[in-house]
């Protein structure tokens, strides 16, 4: 594993993104996160924040679809609780996200774990929008009785899972073998 | 087996110095994968922290009962609770003399205590009164400033974990 993410950094540094990440060096955003030294621990806490709010939104309705937790609420009513700080929760990861890799572009753009943790965003995201769209059309048709059917209680789960790789490779960015 | 630390001389140096912290200093793996699995639950027991909170304070799912809504979430909360100190208290172990004289460090133990001694006085006081208000969407001032004070005091908790590792080598 280690071999791997070595390889892709040596691969990504032969790439545009050094000098992409040499140009957000020079930006006065960096130059706000550097030269100030709560700037980057304050991104970090938003970021912890707002995570810590789309986990718990996402756990809470994988709780519900599986029957585990809520079932005092139909599941719409439960998806209209969490899904929106799913969301927003999301806007917030990704503004702190950027405040961080703007401070240091180089340590994330040549990083390896960086982009896998870019792509496991990305998948996440689609697999959420297409969970959270057959969750609600299911359940608007079937009424409030619906009962999630295996590949939906699979998917929530795998949502979930998903979260967890995310957080994991969000910590090894700074053990990354570089 | 010859050892390469010094000889303790006061009890954090004694855990720090022991096989089960040195074993977690001088791994390669042991320490990013512990503070992974503390992140993990971290984010679980503030995330659901909060959505009892927001409860609460009347700001979230105000139309759910609160004992229903503390059954849903409490069980996370305190699981995720559990490893998050079993990780921490590995993480500490393995580095307590530097831990002992970082402020943000002493700083979290205590926030955490003040968040325990908040909850302990909501459980046992507030709470007990809570069928007259459980399904009310506006509650007494006393749940009120519970929630308050747990999301400052749980905030100030995650500030301090992360100012603990920017300022690691400047007290020591």
């Amino acid at each position: 594993m280690g071999d791997f993410f070595y390889g892709l950094t040596e691969q990504l540094r032969e790439t545009f993104l050094l000098d992409a990440a040499f140009w957000m060096q020079e930006t006065a955003l960096n130059k706000l996160m550097v030269l100030n030294f709560w700037a980057v621990p304050l991104a970090q806490v938003m970021h912890i924040m707002a995570i810590a709010a789309g986990f718990g939104a996402t756990l809470m309705l994988t709780l519900r679809v599986n029957n585990l937790a809520g079932g005092a609420r139909t599941v719409p009513q439960v998806a209209g609780r969490y899904i929106p700080w799913v969301w927003w929760a999301l806007i917030f990861i990704v503004i702190s996200g950027f405040l961080m890799l703007i401070a240091e572009p180089v340590r994330n753009m040549i990083n390896g774990v960086f982009w896998v943790k870019m792509a496991l965003l990305l998948v996440t995201v689609l697999i959420t929008v297409a969970f959270q769209n057959a969750a609600r059309a299911q359940a608007h048709a079937a009424g409030v009785a619906w009962n999630a059917g295996g590949g939906m209680r699979l998917t929530s789960w795998l949502i979930v899972i998903l979260w967890c790789l995310i957080m994991v490779c969000g910590r090894w960015i700074a053990y990354a073998p570089v | 087996m010859a050892s390469y630390y010094p000889e303790p001389t006061n009890i954090w140096e004694s855990l720090e110095y022991s096989s089960l912290g040195t074993s977690i200093a001088e791994s390669l793996w042991a320490f990013p994968t512990l503070e992974t699995i503390h992140v993990i639950a971290l984010v679980t027991v503030f995330g659901t922290i909060m959505i009892m909170d927001l409860r609460l304070l009347g700001l979230a799912s105000n139309e759910w009962a609160v004992t229903q809504m503390s059954r849903d979430t409490l069980p996370w909360t305190w699981g995720a609770f559990v490893l998050a100190a079993i990780t921490g208290t590995l993480l500490f172990v393995s580095k307590a003399s530097t831990y002992m004289v970082n402020p943000y460090f002493l700083w979290k133990m205590s926030l955490m205590a003040l968040a325990g001694l908040n909850m302990l006085y909501f459980h046992f006081k507030t709470y007990q009164t809570v069928s007259e208000w459980d399904a009310k969407p506006v509650l007494p001032t006393g749940a009120k400033v519970a929630a308050t004070l747990s999301l400052v005091l749980w905030i100030g908790v995650i500030f301090c974990g992360r100012a603990i590792g920017f300022t690691l080598g400047i007290y020591y």
